[in-house]
Order: structure tokens, then sequence, then C-alpha cells
């Protein structure tokens, strides 16, 4: 049996009467990279508020590393091993580029509410906080207000805190929107180096991107899954292509 | 050595506020002036207390309009327990009574925080609306606690200082206020390098990005709340040892409004903004309330300008300089900045002028307060003064319009000169 990171069953949402998620299923094991697809409005970024419990379920169950996260609040699903990004660049504008990183690993190395702990003396982490920085190409802003950075810098600075953390389930929603040929190539190459031997998760409407990196493809349309297969076989799938690839190839 | 260094304006400020006192001593009769004294010491409470009231502005993006009611609660729980400690039923040194009132604000800020800081932004500033008139109403209410309309009194000469001071005198207790106020600014500006400080920073920025990174904003708003509360606390407590009385006053809305006027002024930006903002309007209300009847005024038109061209407060302007300044360049601005300087000074005449007429014409006449320029009575019945007023009002708005416009010119081409540099950010 595999080791599954995230289980959907029967998950619905409906805000007020229109039902957005209607019922769906979906087991993704520990380590892949799967890609959420579909046209817009199928309910991508509701399912993943729903997972990462910025949204209540409105009937049905999620897992996150085999818990519940029945009634859990964002932060206490993030500290299950769950980590994501936001389709609209979702940072700390007015904090340094080195903050940002910095507030992405407090809580996982332990420091919480600390206030009698100088930041600047935590060797340990500020050693880490560089490393990432590195690896995110972002070392030169360190200093830079966040907000100041251009819009690529920005999304990659956002996947550097998502990742801070060491979640080993990673949600990106959308992580090249808007970016131009060339940015997506980097984007591409990030996302694989961080999300190495962890699970992601992310909904893209970039298809190079979405068949560069997935093991596996999830189809949602209407709220409703209509096919979760590797990629080949999604490029193969008629239903998929009447719903969403074949007006994309027009 | 290097403590030393590294920290020398620190070390420079302290020996400035040492100092000052000593510029306005009588030395006829070897006499500190309890004015200046009574002045430095309310600027070094205010100074605490504005900066406390920051911890949640500047740093948490928590607008309180009830902060005075923590200062109120620990200056109030100072007065008791230093009755307590002059009926010698308790025994505290002097030295530490500030810790009281720090824990008072500490204690009451987690009761009123627990309420307050479940939520944020515009409803947490509601809440704390409500919670001021509420304690306010409860001041007048419960006798034994508040004393009523006449407040507590109690006295701040105990005999039990542990270096044998009597804080009889007001620069005993200046130098008492001074160490307790380096001590706080010391503690708050260390907290802002703390991961709750900074956290604080990241939920004002964005605070369900901060709870995707595994924090409970709720959480770090209490946390927070209660050490600002500490904090202000301690400046309830020493107010209490300056003034040796509490009231009513202490916990309500206009010393609240004062943090705010203070932070705004000068800048809830950067940690010291409020600093320069509580000289600025300590300055205001205790000297030119002296001079002037309508000093309220001048420093609600303060707070207005600030705010519309200044929002950044006094450390806001400063730090526009910083491009310049790397470039080198300061000194190119020094004559733009006289000739801005001269109408500025026009305008305000013509505005303090015509404000001091109005101002003697109503409330000074029913006061029977004669208006003096230097001994020359002025009669604010004869046209003569206002037309001046009038005349200098207009012609200085329209020379420093013009002169603005020069100065614009060379701010411009100095900032594209930093840009050019990269020196910008």
């Amino acid at each position: 049996m595999t080791d599954i990171a995230i289980r959907l069953a029967e998950v619905q949402k409906s805000f007020g009467r229109t039902e957005i998620i209607r019922g769906v299923n979906l087991a993704i094991p520990r380590g892949e990279r799967h890609a959420i697809i579909g046209p817009n409005g199928a309910g991508k970024t509701t399912l993943f508020n729903l997972i990462s419990g910025r949204f209540p379920i409105t009937s049905g169950t999620i897992e996150v590393n085999g818990q519940s996260t029945a009634g859990l609040a964002p932060q206490e699903i993030n500290r299950l091993g769950l980590s994501r990004s936001f389709q609209i660049t979702s940072i700390f504008p007015r904090m340094s580029v080195f903050e940002n990183i910095r507030c992405g690993l407090l809580w996982s190395q332990g420091y919480r509410y600390s206030f009698w702990q100088l930041l600047g003396r935590q060797k340990g982490l500020n050693d880490q906080v560089e490393a990432l920085l590195d690896q995110l190409n972002l070392s030169a802003r360190r200093n830079l207000q966040a907000g100041l950075l251009s819009y690529a810098e920005q999304r990659a600075l956002e996947i550097g805190i998502t990742i801070a953390g060491g979640a080993d389930i990673i949600l990106l929603d959308e992580p090249t929107a808007g970016m131009s040929h060339s940015e997506t190539e980097y984007a591409v190459a990030l996302i694989r180096r961080v999300s190495e031997g962890k699970t992601l998760l992310m909904v893209e409407h970039d298809m190079g991107v979405v068949f560069g990196l997935a093991d596996r493809i999830t189809v949602l349309v209407y709220g409703q899954v209509i096919a979760s297969d590797v990629p080949t076989a999604i490029r193969g799938n008629a239903a998929v292509r009447e719903a969403y690839l074949g007006t994309e190839a027009a | 050595m290097s403590f030393l260094r590294r920290n020398w304006l620190w070390f420079l400020a302290i020996a400035i506020t040492l100092l000052i006192p000593f510029l306005f001593y009588d030395w006829t009769k070897g006499r500190h002036s309890g004015f200046a004294l009574t002045l430095m010491s309310e600027i070094g409470v205010m100074a605490i207390f504005a900066l406390s009231f920051n911890m949640l502005m500047g740093q948490a993006g928590l607008l309180s309009f009830g902060h005075a009611i923590l200062f109120g609660l620990g200056a109030y729980c100072t007065a008791h327990v230093m009755n307590a400690v002059k009926a010698e039923t308790v025994w505290l040194p002097t030295e530490l009574i500030p810790l009281v009132g720090g824990l008072g604000g500490l204690v009451f800020g987690y009761l009123i925080g627990w309420l307050a800081t479940k939520q944020r932004s515009t409803a947490f500033a509601m809440i704390t609306m409500g919670l001021g008139e509420l304690v306010s109403a409860a001041a007048l209410m419960f006798m034994t606690f508040f004393g009523g309309e006449g407040g507590i009194t109690t006295d701040r000469v105990l005999d039990t200082s542990l270096f044998g001071v009597s804080y009889a005198s007001p620069w005993q207790v200046y130098c008492l206020v001074l160490a307790w106020a380096v001590i706080a600014i010391v503690l708050m500006r260390l907290q802002t390098m703390t991961p709750l400080g900074r956290m604080a920073n990241a939920s004002r920025d964005n605070f369900e990005r901060a709870q995707f990174v595994g924090y409970d904003p709720q959480r770090i708003r209490l946390l927070q709340f209660m050490l600002s509360g500490f904090f202000a606390g301690i400046a309830g407590a020493l107010y209490t040892i300056i003034y040796e009385i509490v009231t009513f006053d202490t916990l309500a809305a206009a010393k609240s409004a004062n943090a705010l006027l203070a932070a705004y002024i000068g800048g809830a930006g950067g940690f010291f903004g409020p600093i320069l903002g509580t000289i600025v309007v300590v300055l205001l209300q205790s000297g030119v309330s002296l001079l002037s009847n309508a000093w309220l005024l001048y420093v609600g038109v303060l707070f207005i300008v600030m705010v519309i061209y200044a929002p950044g407060g006094i450390l806001g302007l400063i730090m526009q300089h910083a491009p310049i300044r790397r470039t080198g360049r300061m000194r190119e601005l020094a004559l733009p900045y006289v000739r801005i300087f001269l109408p500025a000074v026009v305008l305000m005449l013509g505005f303090v002028l015509l404000v001091e007429l109005t101002s003697f014409t109503t409330i000074g006449a029913a006061q029977g307060k004669i208006f003096k320029i230097a001994d020359t009575v002025v009669n604010t019945r004869t046209a003569g003064p206002w037309v001046a007023a009038l005349f200098s009002l207009v012609a200085g708005t329209i020379w420093m319009r013009y002169e603005f416009r020069i100065f614009k010119l060379t701010w411009d081409a100095l900032m594209d000169d930093a840009k050019r540099q990269g020196l910008v950010q």
C-alpha cells in the first residue's frame, strides 16, 4: 500500500446555494508531483483553499498526512506539514526579502512566539535563510523591501516562503501566472529543484509547465474530477480534450 | 569597547538628556528649574507611552483608540501599591515601583487584549474605542479603586530606595524617569528583533500569509498587546511617581489621542519616530499652552498638515534625505531650505497672529486677558493687526508656493542623480 500525502473523499463545497466543488475524490501519493488543470471557474483554487483550510468544507473529508483537517485553522494544517502559495502573490510587502524568508522558517524551527530571543544571534537560522535565498537567486536582493521586487522575483520569493518551513507537502497556485517565457523556464527549474523528494500539488494553466513537471494530472471541470492519470493518458483522453485541451489547441 | 562604539548614539542621547536640565539651572540659587525638569520627565513618560502605542500601530498594524486605559490602569495600580508601601504593609524599593505599573498593564493588557485582539484593523479600533469608554465610565463608578473625580493621591517619598535617595526633589525623580525610559526603550527596541516582534510585522503586512507559515495571528496580536500594555503601564507608574496623583484623565480618550498624535507626527513607520513626535507634542502642550489659549488648535493643524503632506512623520521626512545623503550632495539643499524657510516663517507668523487675534477677541476677552507682543499692547478691535496678519498669511502662502517649486526642482534633480547612481533603496 502506498503512503498517501493528501486524501480527499467526497469533498463538497457550496457558497450559498451555488455548489462549487461537487464530490471530489482524490488521493495523492507521497513524493508525487501532481497538477490540477481545468477551465476557468472549475474550482481549482477553491479546492486549494479547502485543502489548506482557508475555507471550511461543506461535506466530505480531507486528510493531510493521514490526519483529518476537519475544524483545523490554516496554521494548524500548516503545522501538519502542508504549505501553500497563492494565485495572487502573497508576501510580506513592507519587510525585507531576508525577513520574508526568515518568517517562513520561524515556526518550523521552534521559535514560536518567543520575545526573548534576538533573531540576529540565531546563526543557524540565518545561515539557512541565506542558503535558501541563494537557491532562489535572491541573495543580491536580500535587504530590499519585498514589495519593491519585480513581479517574477515576488513569485520566486513566495515559493521561497512556501518551502522555507520544510513542509513535505507543497501547494502552488498558478506559480508561473503572468510570467514571461524565460521567467517561466526559470520558475519551472526552481519548482523542480525545491520539490525534490516532496509532494507537490499545483494548479497551472501553462500546459508546457504542467506536462513538463507533473507525474500525474487531475482534470477538474465544474467541481468534478473527470480524469486523473499520467500525462500521456490525459493527452489521449477524449473527454479531457473536449472539455479543456480541445479549446486550447484550437 | 565595541559595545560602546556600536551604541554611541544611545550613550550620546542619554548624556544629552542628562545635561539639558543644566541649561535651565539657576546658578545663583543653586537650584534646578522645576518646570524644565517636569517637562523633561513628562517627555520621558510620554515617549515610553507613545512607543508602546506604536508597538501596536506601527509594528502590528493595530490602531488602538483606547491605549490610555493601559497607561491609566498601570498608574492606578502603582498609586495603590505606593500607598501600601508608605503604610509599610508591603516593602518595595522605590526604584522598582515602575514594575508594578508594568505588571498592572500586562494583566489588564491580557484582559482587554483578550477581547480586542479577537479582531484586527477597523473592528479592532472600534473595540478599543468601546473599551476605552467602558473603563472611563467604570473609573467614575468604582470609588475604592479609582477614587472618583478626585482620583488617588500618593506620596513618592517612601524611604525604601535601594540607593538611599529620597526622591523628594524633581531632579532625583527625573533621573529615575530617565533610567526607566532608557530601560523601556531599549527593551522595546530589542523586542522588534525577536520572533514575536517580526511576526507582528508579518501579520501587519499580510495576516493570512502569517497563518500559512504556521502562526496564529490572533495569538500574535494578543501577546503584542500584552507587551505593549506592560510598557504603557511602566509609563503610567512613572507618571504616578512624578505627579503623585492619578485621576480619571490618565485613562481618558484624550490621553489615547496623545499617543496617536505623537506617533503620527513623529512617524509610525520607524522605531524612533514616536519619540520625536512626543517631544513636539509635549512641548506644544506644556510650553505653548502657557502662552496661548489656542495651543490645541496648533496641535490639530500640525497633525493635519503632517498627515496630508508627510504621512511618514518627522522621521519619514528625515529618511527621505537618505539617498541624497549617500550621493554626498546634501549641501546643495542648504540654500533651497533657507529660501523655503523664510516664506514659511512669514506664513506661520500670519497664521499664528490671526489665530491669536481671534482667540483674544473671543476667549481672551472673556478671561480679561490683554494681547501683548513684547510689552506692546495689540488692540484686537482695530483693523491694523488683522490686515497685517492676513497680508502676512496670503503673501507668505504665495511666496511659499513659488519657492517650493524651485525647491522641488533642486530636490528632483538630486533624487534623479541618486537614482542614476543606484543609491535609492
